[in-house]
């Protein structure tokens, strides 16, 4: 699938905004596939490199706030990862496509459709 | 022989009105081993679930995929059925195409749809059946402290029928609960005699921990004593360590010159005011008193309460002119709005200043000087008392108890009073609770609910003296496992030991009771030893590839 949005989310937070998101007929791009995880500090590198490797558009991490994960350090070790992910692909020059990590609380479907969109954007300004 | 897979697709009574169910059904069937796909339209009721449980058992199903809503709302339900089906409640995937599919895309979507039922179809191949078991836990609770909250915890954990040890540091109970009483008007006493007649507490003075061992429903205490250790084993620990305070003076630097003039002055905290009040042999009635708070600390919500019903009381008592001086009043707790219409109709006067006052001595007075947000003009006032400013600190000792437990505190030493995600009341170690102000800034009524809640969680835990668990959850695989102690590292809830294996390898080992289910160390092992069943590696990877194929 081109132009595939691969978005890992923490199902205490992000997950439920999603749901959220649904439930209040908040529209956001199609392309955009969610896999839920127990805590955003499940998701490894090769978890991200694997998405980028099948032709994944982007690939979002999404976790809970700072200072409020549900396993208290899972959303600084997903963007850790998120970083050092960043950095191989940048080592590897094939940085183009979007690799990013959002915090948001499990109320607020806004963000999670704003963190699409966001991204959407981006990908179609680089002509993906 | 490939696994049977069996398919559920359901437009929830005609909510999902832009999938195209006759083509997914058909889409749906063609994937590998997919051996029967079923539409409904009321899976989540009687009948749906009974229709689905015999077509489990005449097609007969290995895995079940269920694409309707959200797994957050249903999947509970769906294990249900599974169980009733006599397969493994664990061998369920389910496809949101409801939520995350029709409700928020316009136009038809079937094709999402059928993609989201594929990456379930994927996962649901690679899932293994989990046992579950109960496991025996230790029926006695330890309760840390000997105030009124901590009191009042082992009085009502008496009363569900569990054992608890009070384990105070001080040699007798009941420290710090004639504030309450002169505060609140409550009988702290009997409440304190009813804990040493009872024969489900027993009381420890003079104790204190020094280490602890083990995890939920088998934590080992080692309890110093006058004379001696004792080795001890709980079900649950619940810290009502309390808070204590502090005048924020000190850190107002111009104080400090005019150390030695203050030092002679009534510049006295709200407890010594509280004495104050009682004492009926006192030499001059104050006839000006000064209060101040929410300066230096944010969380005034204690510092306000005891100021507005001292301000009253001494108001009542010696009919004295009272000035506060404050940044904000915060009236957040029940009832504290009243008090504070009352103290304002008595004829207290508060002051809103953005600065902290300056303090300075004057003929034997306090002298305060404040810039008036409201009058726009500095106000000088000489007062017979100043009520200083306190800052609410945790109790003497919590950073040992956080260090002898591994527990974390907020940054201002609290336990656990930042993180939404966790009950109010627990910690990122199951079987570990706390009560009231040790894990902040709290009043009674909010204690109260503490002591409520803890309660009712540990009765919850420990009074069927097992817990039903999924074994091996997560695993890690002595084979590969080289004791690097990453995972030990790592593991927010402290639910992993190194453990001897064969004589003489040592391997991790998770504890099915203390975890939580977070794959933070299945994430992290450099070996990737660690298996966590339903997000392994292969199982999440299955999912990128299903997103392909279409």
């Amino acid at each position: 699938m081109n132009g595939c949005i691969v978005a890992f989310c923490c199902e205490h937070s992000a997950y439920p905004a999603a749901d959220l998101a649904g439930k209040l007929r908040l529209h956001y791009p199609e392309n955009i596939r969610v896999i839920r995880v127990p805590c955003a500090g499940r998701v490894d590198v090769i978890h991200i490199l694997k998405a980028l490797e099948k032709g994944a558009a982007a690939v979002l991490v999404l976790g809970c706030e700072d200072g409020a994960c549900h396993h208290i350090t899972g959303n600084t070790r997903a963007k850790e990862r998120v970083k050092y992910c960043n950095m191989l692909l940048k080592e590897v020059q094939i940085d183009g496509r979007p690799v990013a990590m959002f915090n948001l609380s499990p109320n607020a479907p806004h963000k999670f459709v704003r963190a699409v969109n966001e991204v959407t954007k981006i990908i179609k300004e680089s002509g993906r | 022989m490939e696994t049977k897979i069996g398919v559920f697709l359901c437009n929830c009574g005609g909510a999902i009105k832009n999938i195209d169910f006759d083509a997914a059904v058909k889409k749906v069937a063609k994937f590998p081993g997919v051996t029967c796909v079923n539409l409904s339209s009321d899976l989540c009721l009687e009948e749906g679930k009974k229709k689905m449980i015999s077509c489990i058992k005449e097609e007969n199903i290995e895995r079940v995929v269920v694409a309707a809503c959200s797994p957050e709302f249903q999947e509970h339900i769906f294990r249900k059925v599974l169980e009733k089906a006599g397969l493994n409640d664990h061998l369920l995937s389910m496809a949101n195409i409801r939520e995350q599919c029709s409700w928020t895309h316009d136009g038809d979507v079937t094709e999402k749809a059928v993609e989201l039922v594929k990456m379930a179809v994927n996962r649901v191949r690679l899932l293994q059946p989990m046992e579950k078991k109960e496991l025996p836990v230790n029926r006695e609770v330890l309760v840390v402290g000997g105030g009124f909250s901590a009191s009042n915890t082992v009085l009502q954990l008496s009363r569900v029928g569990l054992r608890t040890t009070l384990l105070e540091k001080e040699a007798v109970l009941g420290a710090g609960t004639e504030e309450l009483e002169s505060f609140y008007g409550f009988d702290t006493g009997s409440m304190i005699s009813a804990v040493e007649v009872d024969k489900n507490i027993e009381v420890l003075t003079s104790a204190q921990m020094t280490e602890v061992g083990g995890k939920i429903g088998d934590f080992s205490v080692r309890i110093r004593q006058e004379g001696g250790e004792i080795l001890r084993k709980y079900g649950a620990i619940v810290l009502a360590t309390g808070h204590q305070t502090e005048l924020a003076l000190d850190s107002e630097p111009q104080l400090r010159a005019e150390d030695e003039a203050i030092s002679g002055l009534n510049i006295v905290s709200q407890e010594q005011f509280c004495c104050m009040l009682g004492n009926s042999g006192l030499e001059t009635e104050p006839k000006t008193i000064g209060f101040m708070f929410d300066f230096s600390d944010e969380n005034s919500r204690f510092t306000t309460l005891a100021t507005l019903n001292n301000a009253l009381a001494a108001k009542k008592k010696w009919g004295s002119e009272i000035y506060v001086f404050c940044k904000n009043v915060k009236v957040d707790s029940e009832g504290m709005e009243k008090l504070y219409r009352e103290a304002r109709d008595c004829g207290v006067v508060f002051l809103k200043s953005e600065a902290p006052p300056r303090i300075t001595a004057e003929n034997g007075r306090v002298k305060i000087e404040a810039k008036d947000v409201f009058l726009g003009e500095d106000v000088i006032l000489a007062c017979d008392v100043l009520v200083a400013e306190e800052l609410y600190l945790p109790a003497e000792g919590a950073e040992n108890l956080s260090y002898l437990l591994s527990i974390r505190r907020d940054s201002k030493g609290f336990f656990q009073d930042e993180n939404v995600h966790l009950y109010p009341v627990g910690s990122e170690k199951k079987g570990i609770f706390f009560i009231g102000g040790c894990r902040g800034d709290l009043d009674l009524g909010r204690v109260l609910t503490d002591i409520s809640s803890v309660v009712m969680k540990v009765h919850e835990l420990l009074s069927s003296g097992k817990i039903l668990v999924e074994l091996e959850r997560v695993k890690a695989d002595p084979q590969k496992c080289v004791a690097c102690l990453t995972c030990i590292r790592v593991c927010p809830h402290g639910a992993i030991q190194l453990v001897r294996v064969d004589g003489s390898k040592e391997v991790a080992e998770i504890s099915d009771l203390a975890c939580d289910a977070c794959g933070i160390c299945a994430a992290i092992c450099p070996a990737k030893a660690i298996k966590f069943q339903g997000y392994r590696d292969e199982e999440i990877l299955a999912q990128i590839e299903a997103i392909q194929e279409l």
